[in-house]
């Protein structure tokens, strides 16, 4: 049996797309949301770190190229909740130099849209999902706003350990702004800092998708359909509009579902590869490709990673995967001598067993063990996320191989620019400038691969079809009724974790659409 | 939301407790029970398990006893998104037992060729150096996956059985803090 119009048909129920559902379903139309994973539910958030990979993808889709390809199995998500379901929850946001940073540098590229633009929505997304952190401490470097809903997080010594060393190098750690419950929000409990964030937080005091905005889209009857397989985008006959997804259920069996508008909030490498395999007589390089930029512009960030053991128990499995204090002083693109882009400092996540086994990858043995001991009691770690400035060879491609619906596989080609490796060395050398003035026993850094984490790009926003794949609402420019949401978007990726600017950036288009329905559905 | 008990003991997950058919009848035992138990593998056969138990014990001490090989053996054979091996954060394509297997004959063919003997037949000493070797892809005349990709699934794989468990982080001495109990079994 056919399955029934709809409103909107969302692709992927992860962060980008539950916004959307929220909205959409509280303005009355009838939506539905495909997820190619299980509808995962809290209790199935078991803590342990091979559990945890279930909700993370097998059988990857993706090719991986370039001189630095991209991690993502880790990262991604599969299933309801999509990455979001197991992310660390910081929450910085992007700073207004992000935004601007042609204009301001003649590199990369300009957002259509400035930070005053999100602003607002940074605002209402804090309020909606539960924040904890210091917004008035962040306003050293970024415009007032309003506070967070909660105050910071509880801190830990093997947090608290790094601020005096980043102190002594002029750089101001704050509370970290993260999307976890420093207090009881909404309903849903406070935090008990055990730091199994990283597998899923079955309390509900991390604001994963599935207590904040898909939870909102169930109550105003928006439908999940999960284990279905989105595989093509269809279009009408004269090629001027979508009309619905071709997709596979969970019996592997091919449906269609129509739609008047079509949402694809998939994750940054999907939205390409979904737009690249829906070619027709009318879009013969693929949907809304006519100038040839869907898939182009993959960026990742970069991390330095600067490891080290202090001589006390620092009580490091205490806390939250998320950052215990983070700064922005070298948030400038030009922070470093000989190097570009933004660099978003973190400390004091809480620890695993697997954390620290992977930080010393030449150790096995007899010196593994030693190593272990150590790193249980005094192991703890800096982050130093570094910005990769867009280049159209870092792209999105479809591979001649296929997966088992018949649709090519996607081949991702990465490579950091010049810039970015030299960003890279230059905040692991301060890093550990940092780690020496907090007075580690054991300082140590890995060299031998640039860790990749946030993929971002694809099918990026600007100001017209000639320089790009959709406008600053995510709508494309060729097809009105079909949008595109999540960090695909993004014409540039600063440094900070970019989940609180999905959030934000798909409310404002969320809302955009809901505001001009008729126009787009019509 | 479902009411979640604070810290709950988690029977199952921590302990790394897995289903196996004995005697055509599911039980959960751990990993190093089955093995203990002498419980059959589902797919490997008894020459690769013992490369693996003698590759595991070398990359992480105690992970022969904690069944590694039991541990590999059941993810391999169930479908690949059930599977909690880290080869699929490594995005090793499905199914995962090729991969194994392709590891597998490329320790022994390798071991073969550098000191005629396969690799669970090396003196410690020599299994050591074979791997420091084969970690650095320093091994003459490997053919097959990568000896440093072998060499970071299976020590992967190895701190899984050893240190990813309840009893693991006990032995570190560091406090677990599960949430919450699974509710299915494996």
């Amino acid at each position: 049996m056919a399955n029934e119009k709809v409103d909107v048909v969302i692709v992927g129920a992860g962060a980008s797309g539950s916004v959307y559902a929220s909205v959409l379903a509280k303005a009355g139309k009838k939506v539905v949301l495909l997820e190619a994973g299980p509808d995962w539910q809290m209790s199935d958030l078991i803590s342990s770190e091979m559990w945890g990979r279930r909700i993370r993808p097998a059988g990857a889709p993706f090719l991986l190229e370039g001189k630095n390809p991209f991690g993502y199995a880790g990262q991604a998500g599969w299933g309801v909740g999509g990455a979001a379901l197991h992310y660390f929850a910081n929450h910085p946001r992007f700073l207004p130099n992000d935004y601007k940073i042609k204009s301001e540098h003649n590199r990369a590229l300009d957002w259509p849209i400035s930070y005053q633009d999100v602003a607002p929505f940074y605002d209402k997304v804090a309020h909606d999902i539960g924040m904890s952190g210091d917004a008035k401490a962040e306003e050293k470097w970024r415009p007032a706003g309003q506070s967070y809903p909660m105050p910071p997080m509880k801190t830990f010594r093997h947090g608290e350990i790094w601020v005096k060393g980043f102190e002594s190098l002029g750089i101001r750690m704050v509370p970290a702004p993260v999307a976890m419950n420093s207090t009881e929000f909404k309903g849903r409990p406070a935090c008990i800092y055990d730091g199994w964030c990283h597998v899923g937080c079955p309390t509900g005091a991390l604001a994963n998708p599935t207590v904040t905005y898909l939870s909102e889209a169930r109550k105003a009857k928006a439908e999940v359909r999960a284990l279905c397989s989105v595989t093509r985008v269809l279009t009408n006959a004269q090629g001027t509009k979508v009309a619905g997804v071709e997709y596979y259920d969970e019996k592997k069996v091919r449906q269609v579902q129509e739609a008047n508008v079509v949402v694809l909030a998939a994750w940054s490498g999907q939205n390409s590869r979904l737009l690249l395999n829906s070619a027709t007589d009318k879009h013969s390089k693929g949907l809304n490709n006519s100038n040839g930029l869907v898939g182009k512009y993959m960026m990742t960030h970069s991390i330095a990673g600067i490891n080290a053991i202090f001589d006390e128990d620092i009580q490091n499995h205490l806390g939250t995967i998320g950052a215990q204090y983070m700064s922005y002083d070298r948030y400038g693109k030009t922070s470093y001598k000989d190097a570009f882009g933004s660099t978003y400092i973190t400390c004091g996540a809480a620890q695993k067993t697997h954390d620290f086994a992977s930080t010393r990858p030449d150790l096995f043995g007899p010196d593994l063990h030693d190593y272990m001991k150590r790193a249980a009691r005094g192991f703890t770690r800096i982050s130093m996320f570094g910005e990769g400035l867009p280049n159209i060879e870092n792209r999105i491609e479809l591979a001649s191989d296929k997966d088992e619906f018949g649709m090519p596989l996607g081949r991702l080609t990465h490579s950091f620019d010049q810039d970015a490796v030299a960003l890279w060395n230059a905040n692991l050398e301060e890093g550990q400038k940092a780690a020496k003035a907090a007075g580690a026993k054991e300082v140590w850094v890995g060299r031998a691969a640039i860790p990749t984490t946030h993929l971002h790009g694809g099918t990026i926003m600007g100001t017209d079809a000639a320089n790009s794949v959709v406008n600053s609402f995510g709508q494309c420019h060729e097809l009105p009724n079909l949008y595109v949401a999540g960090p695909s978007i993004f014409p540039t990726e600063g440094a900070s974790n970019p989940t609180y600017t999905i959030l934000a950036v798909s409310l404002r288009g969320a809302e955009q659409l809901a505001a001009k329905w008729a126009t787009v559905a019509g | 939301m479902d009411q979640i008990e604070r810290r709950a003991f988690m029977k199952g997950a921590g302990s790394g407790v897995l289903a196996f058919t004995v005697g055509g009848v599911e039980v959960l035992l751990t990993p190093g029970a089955a093995r203990t138990q002498g419980v059959p593998f589902r797919l490997l056969n008894a020459n690769e398990g013992e490369t693996i138990e003698a590759l595991g014990e070398t990359l992480v001490p105690g992970a022969r006893k904690a069944g590694i090989a039991h541990f590999i053996d059941h993810q391999i054979s169930v479908p690949a998104e059930e599977a909690l091996l880290q080869a699929r954060i490594f995005n090793v394509r499905p199914p995962f037992a090729n991969f194994y297997r392709a590891a597998i004959g490329a320790v022994d063919r390798g071991s073969e060729k550098v000191t005629g003997r396969k690799f669970a037949a090396l003196s410690t000493t020599d299994q050591r150096d074979f791997v420091n070797n084969m970690r650095q892809n320093k091994i003459e005349g490997w053919t097959g996956p990568s000896g440093g990709f072998v060499y970071t699934i299976l020590r992967s794989d190895a701190v899984d059985v050893v240190y990813g468990t309840m009893e693991g982080y006990a032995a570190l001495g560091i406090p677990y803090q599960a949430h919450i109990v699974p509710t299915k079994r494996w």
